[in-house]
């Protein structure tokens, strides 16, 4: 590794060192606030390097790009942990954890989550993953007094480790079916004419198992549920969107550097996708907790990113990175939401907490109904457009009877997206207030809410971008 | 078309649609001051009702397809263009839109709960509605199709009757499964234009020339039949209507009847019937049959209702099966009444809601079991609800007539059966409109109460519509006028 991976590196390491700098300040200097907000700074310091300082390799060591795609989700992910700290500080602060160590696990996870998508080479691939979900197992169990957290960091730890196994032995049998780690000549070289090696098909089914269970494709995605329930929101946000967007982004960039590597698993992965978008609609139906429809919710939009996937066309590819995008702004709001009406009686989660709260607090409830409707895909918002881009790319590469699955899952999704925007507004009995949120919450919403209209109404800019960095 | 496009104008059509938009903004900027939300309210539905009153005295008579086209690029990826483009039909439905829309703001005046969110709500579907009858590029329209039905799903869910949200849910999922379809067979038929002819556009005056196979024109003219079916609605997919209609707050019914409803019908004049004429010449017949079963079904139901709200429900159906009939019949004079009897029946029946809403109101029921001798106890009421009734049933002079009289003339000529058969549901139409009269407003009072008459703003509301009614009725043709041409060019296929 010469001196020029390292400047190529430097946004990793900003988020790495400022990571540890400040779980050491931590350790001496007991003050969340202070803390949080070098927590903050570190990150958006990194976005910053990773948009303006242009790497001078290609490639880091041959594990990480550093092309525009990955510099383009380093910089997502320093700003969603920017975002997931500003979401957390009361939280920390009302619970007493150490603040210290909450800001430099979420870097950490920022960290692994922008080597992932960075992803070049099965080690680099594994590594990260390894990076961002060790972070994750301590964040959403990091209020130990609560049984309810402890109980999903467990869920989510033995999980992981099951995924890990799947990943090790299936990245083993690849190395020894093709002889390297490298992305692009791995997938090449598990094929002869076209199909696929046994042993090469049982390791990149190996390896898909375990981004199954990571991303919650039916039928790997029983986890979710309970550990979005348990989890604190601030953290809930993360594991949502950072823990499952990394994967995809890092999915996205394999297929456009290797081309089309799936087509004997294309059934299969057609199985998966219809499966997890029905499992996860159908699911959601019977909810009495926004948290765990949430947790369904995301399960339905990683069925629908993986019918963006399975088209290998570039256009598909760009779609899914919308996608992506769009569901990491739209999630984190929602998460967002749920954070900042947080009080000492805990977050509001079942539908009864919900009930009449829109009398209450109507703007944050409006965004909640904003936020819910463009993840059911309502025209004018952004998940409208990401919908659309993915159903538009399935159905040029053919694939109509999954748009007609996708779109069946959608119209259920309505439904009990509906339910919960019904409930906010009903006005039987007026429901208690909650707390009124921090500058810092209300901010991230505003921008999730910027966010979702903006991209909604002129899809063009982002959709430019992604155009001009796909590699 | 381009050179209209060219020509440096004032953008009016987006001015329609917009202004209610911002609007609906500035009451939600006033939440908490219910006066100034209900003179704000009133004070941009005025405005939007004075645009296309201009719209209509100054830009109603024109040469071309088009009277008046907006078309800027909007996201140019998928070839998605900002397209608003009026015509005759396009003019008068935003004239009923705008006009409707100033009654149900009065409507909702006594509004308690949430007024600035109620009008907020009021003035987004009336924007949503400009939008889905002036958008002229299909993603563009499919915003549209879908924003009009968020506000109507509030007002039903939160300012509802009792079964509010069981109505709002079945409401919203009904009407969102039909325009599912829609949008797959949209991007469909953007596909097939783009590879033919390798320009890839929504813009459906572009997709007007897509060659397109038997078997393709079948499966996509369905994709946009299911979404412009449900909401029309046509028997069977009509139950929706009746629960959301008979739940929906007195303005929400208003909007929906008078409003909502026609964007089915005229989604299939303006979109699907040009798209796919072929496949249309084959569908025709099982139109025109599926028309005439919810006329006397519609009809047969609306018999048999005992709440008033519900079968004046019913009779919307029933009315609006007679407005599928004259399109089917592919005749110039029927589509021209049909278009007609769509504005006429807006009108009439939005005023016998807004009286079902007046008597409700003071009477604290809509059960004609309880009802009757009204005629004693309010004069001026029971006078506006007999006038209405008639105009409902096609008394001739009176709005709803010169519709009928149209669509029938113009489908004896083809379809002598059809006709005949319809003739016979108008008659039906009759039967339940004067069980309505006698149960409603003639007869013993059921109790006897002493009962407030119509106070000042609501004649506001009804003078205007009485008036409209019975000139509709003597002398439609200013309002037949700009149809001509419009419904000539779509008869012979849409292409200007």
């Amino acid at each position: 590794m010469s001196l020029l991976d390292l400047l190529a590196l430097l946004p990793i390491l900003i988020l790495a060192f400022g990571g540890t700098a400040i779980l050491m300040a931590g350790a001496w200097y007991r003050e969340p606030r202070p803390l949080l907000a070098g927590g903050v700074a570190t990150a958006l310091i990194a976005a910053v390097a990773a948009g303006m300082v242009q790497p001078p390799t290609a490639e880091i060591a041959g594990l990480f790009s550093a092309g525009g795609y990955a510099r383009f989700f380093t910089i997502l992910w320093a700003l969603l942990a920017a975002a997931g700290l500003m979401v957390a500080a009361r939280y920390i602060m009302e619970k007493g954890l150490g603040a210290g160590e909450y800001v430099s696990l979420v870097l950490y996870a920022a960290a692994g989550m922008a080597l992932l998508s960075s992803a070049i080479h099965l080690l680099g691939f594994f590594l990260a993953l390894e990076t961002f979900t060790l972070a994750f197992y301590i964040l959403i169990a990091s209020n130990r007094r609560c049984a309810l957290a402890a109980e999903a960091g467990l869920k989510y730890l033995l999980m992981g480790a099951v995924a890990t196994g799947f990943m090790a032995f299936g990245i083993a049998l690849i190395y020894a079916v093709s002889g390297t780690l490298a992305l692009p000549d791995a997938a090449r070289l598990t094929t002869t004419a076209g199909e696929l090696l046994p042993w090469g098909l049982l390791g990149w089914g190996m390896v898909l198992i375990a981004v199954g269970f990571k991303i919650s494709l039916a039928p790997f995605h029983l986890w979710t549920p309970d550990v979005y329930q348990g989890a604190p929101a601030p953290v809930g946000g993360l594991l949502a969107t950072g823990s499952k967007g990394a994967v995809v982004a890092a999915l996205v960039g394999l297929l456009a550097m290797s081309g089309p590597v799936w087509h004997d698993l294309t059934d299969l992965l057609w199985l998966l996708a219809a499966l997890t978008m029905l499992a996860g609609s159908l699911g959601a139906l019977g909810q009495k907790n926004l948290k765990r429809l949430l947790a369904y919710s995301s399960v339905t939009h990683m069925g629908t990113l993986l019918v963006g996937l399975l088209c290998q066309s570039s256009e598909g590819l760009a779609a899914t990175t919308f996608y992506v995008v769009v569901y990491v702004l739209t999630s984190l709001g929602a998460f967002a939401v749920i954070a900042s009406l947080a009080d000492e009686r805990g977050e509001p989660m079942a539908f009864d907490e919900w009930r009449g709260l829109g009398h209450r607090h109507p703007v944050r409830c409006a965004v909640l109904v904003l936020v819910l409707l463009s993840l059911a895909g309502l025209p004018g918002t952004a998940g409208f457009m990401a919908k659309f881009a993915v159903f538009q790319a399935a159905l040029q590469s053919g694939y109509l009877g999954l748009v007609l699955v996708g779109v069946f899952a959608s119209v259920v999704s309505f439904a009990f997206y509906l339910r919960v925007t019904m409930l906010l507004f009903q006005s039987e009995e007026p429901a208690s207030p909650r707390h009124a949120g921090t500058a810092s919450e209300h901010a991230v919403l505003a921008a999730c809410t910027a966010a979702i209209l903006v991209f909604g109404l002129f899809p063009g800019i982002l959709f430019d971008l992604i155009s001009r960095i796909l590699p | 078309m381009t050179m209209l496009a060219s020509l440096p104008q004032f953008p009016w059509l987006s001015l329609l649609v917009l202004l209610p938009l911002g609007g609906a903004l500035l009451c939600l900027l006033h939440s908490g001051r219910a006066a100034e939300c209900r003179a704000l309210a009133l004070a941009t539905s005025l405005a939007v009702f004075g645009v296309a009153l201009y719209l209509f005295v100054c830009h109603g008579q024109g040469e071309g397809r088009w009277l008046l086209y907006e078309d800027s690029a909007w996201i140019s990826r998928y070839g998605i263009r900002y397209v608003l483009a009026m015509d005759g039909i396009a003019l008068l439905m935003v004239l009923l839109t705008a006009f409707m829309q100033l009654a149900a703001i009065l409507l909702a005046w006594k509004v308690e709960r949430q007024v600035a969110s109620f009008f907020a709500l009021l003035l987004l579907l009336e924007s949503g509605l400009m939008g889905i009858f002036l958008a002229y590029d299909l993603v563009f329209f499919y915003l549209f199709w879908e924003v009009a039905l968020i506000p109507m799903f509030f007002l039903i869910s939160i300012w509802g009757g009792v079964n509010r949200r069981r109505a709002a849910l079945k409401f919203f999922l009904y009407t969102l499964v039909g325009s599912f379809f829609m949008l797959v067979a949209m991007i469909a038929l953007y596909q097939i234009h783009g590879g033919q002819t390798g320009v890839y556009t929504f813009v459906i005056g572009e997709l007007l020339q897509t060659r397109l196979t038997a078997t393709q024109e079948g499966w996509l003219f369905a994709g946009f039949l299911a979404a412009f079916i449900v909401k029309s609605p046509l028997v069977p997919f009509h139950t929706w209507l009746t629960d959301a209609l008979t739940e929906a707050p007195a303005a929400g019914s208003l909007d929906l009847t008078g409003l909502l409803l026609k964007t089915g019908i005229y989604g299939l004049i303006r979109v699907a019937f040009p798209l796919f004429p072929n496949a249309t010449a084959n569908f025709l017949p099982i139109l025109g049959v599926l028309a005439l079963v919810g006329l006397f079904h519609a009809a047969w139901s609306a018999y048999h209702q005992d709440d008033i709200k519900r079968l004046l429900a019913y009779s919307s159906i029933s009315h609006l099966g007679l407005v599928v009939l004259g399109l089917a019949a592919w005749q110039l004079t029927a589509w021209e009444g049909s278009i007609l009897l769509m504005v006429t029946h807006g009108i009439t029946t939005g005023a016998l809601f807004i009286l079902v809403a007046l008597i409700r109101e003071r009477t604290a029921t809509r059960s004609m079991q309880e009802l009757g001798g009204l005629w004693g106890q309010v004069p001026c009421l029971a006078f506006f609800f007999l006038l209405f009734s008639l105009a409902s049933l096609g008394l001739p002079g009176l709005a709803n007539f010169a519709g009928e009289i149209l669509v029938l003339l113009g489908t004896f000529q083809d379809h002598p059966v059809w006709a005949v058969v319809a003739l016979l549901g108008v008659v039906f139409a009759a039967a339940y409109m004067l069980r309505l009269i006698q149960g409603v407003i003639w007869g013993p009072a059921a109790k006897e109460r002493s009962l407030p008459d119509l106070t000042p703003r609501e004649w506001l509301m009804l003078l205007p519509m009485a008036l409209l009614v019975v000139w509709l009725g003597l002398y439609p043709e200013p309002f037949l006028a700009p149809l001509h041409g419009t419904v000539a060019t779509l008869l012979a296929g849409g292409l200007p």
